[in-house]
């Protein structure tokens, strides 16, 4: 028996679909897990429970007389508390935001509730958007499930944590230096960030327009797989969305990884990293070997290009999108937040321009020569062992907490610059505990093979189904029987 | 370094009518000589020709092809 919260969200569907469990059941029991540990964890910001049970209603209703949405069609989600949906609060995660209600929804949005999903939370966030840790002062910070003084990561910190602690099913982040998969490797779950362009940003909140990304974190490869088949494609809202066709990404996932060549990187990535990190990748690249992949050791190309000029765009384009509330409402920001723009101010435009300009050369010379060695690259998500809350505290903590809060993002920002697909998975945990993330990362358009290569090292390891101690005093009763 | 900070403070007020809001602020201004010496760096790699669109030119001709 498998309690209705424990599902992935490929089997919650599947369990609606069948008729074992009620768009209404699996409701409650995402609640009933949610009241259960969102008081250790702060992971929501707001909960919709009318608008959620009204929804639940009409899908029984609709799965009663076979009118069927789609591939989600009862599920219930939550998702960062940033993307617009008319008529809802939409907080950004900021005092600033605080009651603002968009009259527009974002396309990603749509495009689940198109296929029968609906939504019941805000998810908490960095304040927009923009720390790696789950710090927020206004909503107060995010926990992380597997021990509560710890960071989720960020800024999608309650995309992570909603998922890790099992009362959200998937769950939308955005990623613009690693947002999704920061929590998804602090938090132990799954979380992609696609190529640029590869999804629709419309209706998302904006903070770096060059680097934004619309992606899923969920329990399984599988869940991203689902979640992106619906998400992904060209979106006439968002003119810089890719006209390439979407790939079947759920039947890419055949576990076979026969001639598929994977590069560990001797520069850069593994630069100081934590003993323990290092060895979990070391492990998971044995664990893919074994399926049929070769792994290779490889140095890199241009990485000064890719963190010289990568440091440059976001923080030019968040200042630049922030000026007015910053010549008028700076105090309304968390001190480390208009600190950071603030020197975006100072970024001279042909810097600027410069780091945009070379964007397409230093791909071409990072892709190039990388791709041509091997299909994908392994690195860790994050490098270090997780700091604590208290850590990172960067607004009340002594000089050097900045550049270990910095530090968190140093492996994920650069495929941000390069505009590639990456993926974290758990592949095991550091010494306090806390799960450690693989990142996987391709070429341009390659989320199906990462989705296989991450979806086939779930076949063979269980990092990804462990649960949080935190939840094994919560004994929902409501279950089912898998197959 | 003092002096680098006052000028860049003084750069923002005027180009931007923007206040350093506190500490944090001044130290990460500060700390813009490191991508100076990161620009330095770069310097001489920019083409004539280059231009931002050629960003999803790449995108497009390095893709994942089935």
């Amino acid at each position: 028996m498998v309690a209705l919260a424990d599902l992935t969200l490929v089997e919650a569907a599947q369990a609606v679909h069948d008729g074992d469990a009620s768009s209404r059941d699996l409701l409650n029991a995402c609640w009933e897990r949610m009241d259960a540990v969102n008081p250790t964890l702060n992971a929501t910001i707001w909960v919709d429970r009318l608008g959620a049970e009204r929804a639940a209603r009409a899908a029984d209703a609709s799965r009663d007389t076979n009118e069927w949405c789609g591939p989600l069609h009862g599920v219930p989600l939550a998702h960062k508390d940033m993307y617009y949906q008319e008529g809802k609060r939409c907080t950004c995660g900021s005092r600033l935001r605080k009651d603002f209600v968009p009259d527009i929804t974002s396309t990603a949005i749509e495009r689940l509730a198109a296929a029968g999903a609906y939504s019941f939370a805000g998810l908490n966030m960095a304040e927009f958007a923009q720390n790696p840790t789950g710090h927020n002062r206004e909503f107060g910070d995010c926990h992380n499930p597997w021990n509560p003084p710890y960071i989720t990561g960020g800024s999608s910190s309650g995309s992570g944590a909603a998922v890790a602690a099992r009362f959200v099913y998937a769950a939308l982040g955005s990623d613009t230096g690693g947002s999704i998969r920061l929590p998804a490797s602090a938090c132990g779950v799954t979380g992609l960030k696609p190529t640029q362009t590869r999804v629709s940003r419309y209706g998302a909140m904006p903070l770096s327009f060059s680097f934004d990304n619309v992606g899923p974190l969920a329990r399984t490869a599988r869940d991203c797989a689902r979640v992106m088949s619906l998400i992904a494609g060209r979106d006439p809202k968002d003119p810089t969305s890719s006209h390439l066709p979407v790939p079947d990404y759920e039947g890419a996932l055949d576990g076979d990884l026969r001639g598929m060549r994977i590069g560990i990187p001797t520069n850069y990535f593994f630069d100081d990293a934590d003993p323990a990190v290092s060895a979990s990748i070391e492990l998971a690249a044995e664990v893919l070997r074994a399926r049929g992949a070769t792994v290779t050791r490889l140095t890199l190309p241009v990485m000064d290009a890719v963190t010289g000029y990568g440091g440059i765009v976001s923080r030019v384009e968040a200042a630049t999108i922030h000026a007015e509330w910053m010549r008028h409402r700076a105090q309304d920001y968390a001190p480390h937040l208009s600190g950071r723009m603030y020197a975006g101010y100072a970024i001279p435009g042909p810097y600027y321009v410069e780091s945009l300009s070379r964007r397409g050369p230093v791909l071409r010379a990072f892709a190039g020569e990388v791709f041509a060695q091997v299909d994908v690259l392994a690195t860790p998500t994050i490098r270090s062992a997780l700091p604590t809350l208290a850590e990172t505290d960067i607004d009340n903590g002594p000089p050097g907490t900045e550049a270990r809060f910095m530090a968190l993002s140093a492996n994920t920002r650069p495929f941000n610059y390069l505009g590639l697909p990456a993926i974290s998975i758990p592949c095991g945990f550091d010494a306090n505990g806390l799960p450690i993330g693989l990142q996987l990362a391709g070429r341009p358009f390659a989320e199906a093979r990462l989705l296989r290569l991450a979806d086939a090292y779930q076949r063979d390891t269980d990092w990804h189904a462990l649960l949080p101690p935190l939840l094994e005093a919560t004994g929902e009763a409501a279950g089912i029987m898998l197959p | 370094m003092d002096q680098f900070l006052a000028e860049t403070e003084l750069t923002i007020a005027r180009w931007h009518g923007v206040a350093a809001p506190n500490e944090p602020a001044r130290r990460m201004a500060a700390d813009l000589v490191n991508t100076i010496a990161a620009f330095e760096a770069l310097r001489g790699t920019l083409a004539f020709e280059d231009e931002p669109s050629s960003f999803e030119a790449a995108l497009y001709d390095m893709r994942e092809t089935p």
